[in-house]
């Protein structure tokens, strides 16, 4: 769908170095990166803004790598959504059509269609200095798709809204995905987000794409110490919510169930902090609704800390001071309880 | 320091309103009238208005790309660009006159343009000359910090929805700076009107055929005849007090200076 080779830009102190990728039809691929990793600057070279200096960038069969922005056929939506003030909601969804001189008629039916998907048609003679964070991204959104764009770059689409509303817009879009059928690429920092939405993701540093690929395979075997302090997460386990009690009970499928606080049901995500496992010789009576048993298979130092992983059914990493690891006299093999509690497990629900 | 403040406050506004008023108030209304409908002062305004209209127009279309340009762009010698092309600002205007007088009456160039009948000095041509000199590094200053405040990713969103960067240009960067421009053109208009130094060096002062409103003011103070002076000034007082209002309606996220 869309292919990158050997990509480098250089904008200012932002850069772009040697970067390889390719998005697949219909495919939801999420960009991570620290601030300044040059995300936007891929982003926007992707949309034509900025020449490289060199590499090659096809989409479908075609070389766009110096097409220009507009006879591209690429959507982009920004942080800050960049609606044009002056322009009412309706004139701003029109203006990429009146560009292309799409026949009035036309026009009319595409943005009815369009804003009856994205629940915007009563904003139509509004301004978008009114309108909320919510509402303004849904009509940057319609502003974007309308054009039935090959592909749709969101720049953190999601990082002006509060959580509540970035919980539904995320729903939405993975709704107005399958809705329209749009190949998506997107950048964030929200690991949720990536949960929630991504096929596969990039981790992209200093200009560079350190590692690719499937959304859990990135994060189960992290390619270097920097992806794995990024992602910062510990553990990660998929699994099955259901309710139990005030909480939910999550099945994982070859090891044991344990309990989260949530209210998500269905296929999930879990992480658990690496820091929020205890470990123990014995089982101990406490207020943590979780102990599973399991063995060492690996203990990892790294500064004053160590990682010990364990095999209780599948991998839990824990976060122990070398002391304390050395007071239990941890060793591959040795058998332990691992106890936190269902208020440290974090649910994300995933994209079916 | 309230108390103190605020005495002083209403001390300079008094001050300044009773001298404002002093003028005003200074002829009988009939007399002002009857100056104000005389055939000079009437030919005066008539210059002023064309020539400021006119010197703005230049202005503007001159601005509108060069002060995009110095907000958007690096190139090489843009701080000596903008340094120059902002410089006439500070410099006294009697001082830009005489050096527009030396250069379309000594130099080479503007004796090749007085030939192919762009004859400025002493003309009411100079003055539009010399206004748009003078003003227009106000035009490019007020327009490039509009310009400044509205971020570019507008305009690559624009291009992504099928705008050419001209296109983009016109139709959404130009319709956000509105503000700056409409505040940028009164600001630059007002200054025309007003502007003497400048026009009396290059246009000279020469009664019903270089004669602005601020000249006639000069001339006939000159003269001695204060009414019709007075008719000017008021006038050019009254252009100052629409252009303030008209300036703070529109200066929102617009820097003068």
């Amino acid at each position: 769908m869309l292919r990158i080779e050997s990509l480098s830009v250089t904008l200012g102190e932002f850069s772009v170095k040697d970067v390889s990728l390719e998005i697949l039809p219909d495919e939801y691929f999420i960009i991570l990166g620290p601030t300044g990793a040059g995300k936007t600057v891929l982003l926007e070279t992707i949309a034509g803004i900025h020449t490289s200096n060199s590499g090659r960038i096809f989409l479908g069969d075609r070389e766009i790598t110096s097409i220009e922005p507009h006879l591209r056929n690429i959507g982009m939506v920004y942080q800050d959504y960049m609606l044009f003030p002056h322009l009412t909601v309706e004139e701003n969804i029109a203006f990429g059509l009146r560009q292309k001189k799409i026949p009035r008629n036309e026009q009319r039916t595409r943005i009815e269609e369009i804003s009856a998907v994205l629940e915007i048609g009563h904003l139509a003679r509004r301004y978008p200095g009114s309108l909320s964070g919510g509402e303004q991204q849904r009509v940057a959104l319609a502003r974007a798709l309308v054009m039935r764009p090959e592909i749709l770059l969101l720049d953190e689409p999601m990082s002006a809204l509060d959580t509540r509303t970035r919980d539904r817009m995320r729903m939405e879009l993975s709704r107005i995905r399958k809705l329209t059928g749009t190949t998506i690429v997107q950048i964030t920092h929200h690991l949720d987000d990536v949960f929630a939405l991504a096929d596969r993701i990039a981790i992209m540093r200093e200009g560079r794409i350190v590692q690719a690929g499937e959304t859990l395979d990135v994060f189960l075997h992290p390619c270097d110490t920097f992806v794995a302090e990024f992602l910062g997460i510990g553990n990660i386990i998929r699994g099955n919510s259901s309710r139990y009690g005030n909480l939910v009970q999550i099945t994982t499928r070859n090891g044991p169930s344990f309990y989260a606080v949530s209210n998500i049901l269905g296929d999930v995500v879990v992480t658990l902090h690496a820091e929020d496992v205890i470990l123990s010789q014995a089982p101990f009576v406490s207020s943590a609704r979780n102990c599973l048993y399991g063995s060492v298979s690996e203990i990892i130092p790294s500064g004053s800390t160590v990682r010990v992983i364990l095999d209780v059914g599948f991998p839990l990493t824990a976060l122990l001071t070398r002391e304390s690891c050395r007071d239990l006299d941890l060793g591959p093999g040795s058998k332990v309880y691992a106890t936190f509690k269902a208020s440290a497990v974090h649910v994300i629900p995933v994209n079916q | 320091m309230k108390r103190f403040s605020l005495t002083l406050t209403y001390i300079t506004f008094f001050i300044i309103s009773a001298v404002l008023l002093g003028l005003v108030l200074y002829t009988p209304l009939p007399a002002l009238i009857e100056s104000l409908a005389s055939p000079e002062i009437r030919f005066a305004i008539l210059l002023s208005l064309v020539t400021s209209v006119v010197s703005t127009f230049f202005c503007v279309i001159i601005a509108v790309p060069v002060a995009y340009a110095l907000s958007r762009y690096q190139f090489v010698g843009k701080r000596v660009t903008t340094l120059a092309l902002t410089l006439p600002l500070t410099l006294p205007p009697l001082v830009a006159g005489i050096a527009l007088l030396l250069f379309f009456g000594t130099t080479p160039w503007g004796k090749a343009l007085e030939q192919a009948g762009f004859t400025v000095i002493f003309t009411p041509l100079g003055i539009i000359v010399a206004e748009v000199f003078v003003n227009l590094p106000y035009m490019i200053r007020i327009l490039r910090s509009a310009y400044t405040t509205i971020n570019p990713r507008y305009e690559y969103v624009a291009k992504t929805l099928g705008c050419t960067d001209t296109s983009a240009f016109l139709q959404v960067t130009l319709p956000m700076a509105r503000p700056g421009l409409i505040t940028g053109s009164v600001i630059t208009w007002s200054k025309a009107m007003g502007e003497f130094g400048a026009v009396l060096m290059l246009a000279g002062a020469t009664t019903m055929r270089t004669e602005t409103l601020p000249i006639a003011l000069y001339l006939n103070i000159s003269a001695g005849d204060l009414d019709l002076a007075v008719a000017a000034a008021t006038i050019l007082i009254l252009i100052s007090l629409v252009t303030l209002c008209v300036v703070e309606y529109f200066d929102r996220g617009v820097n003068v200076f």
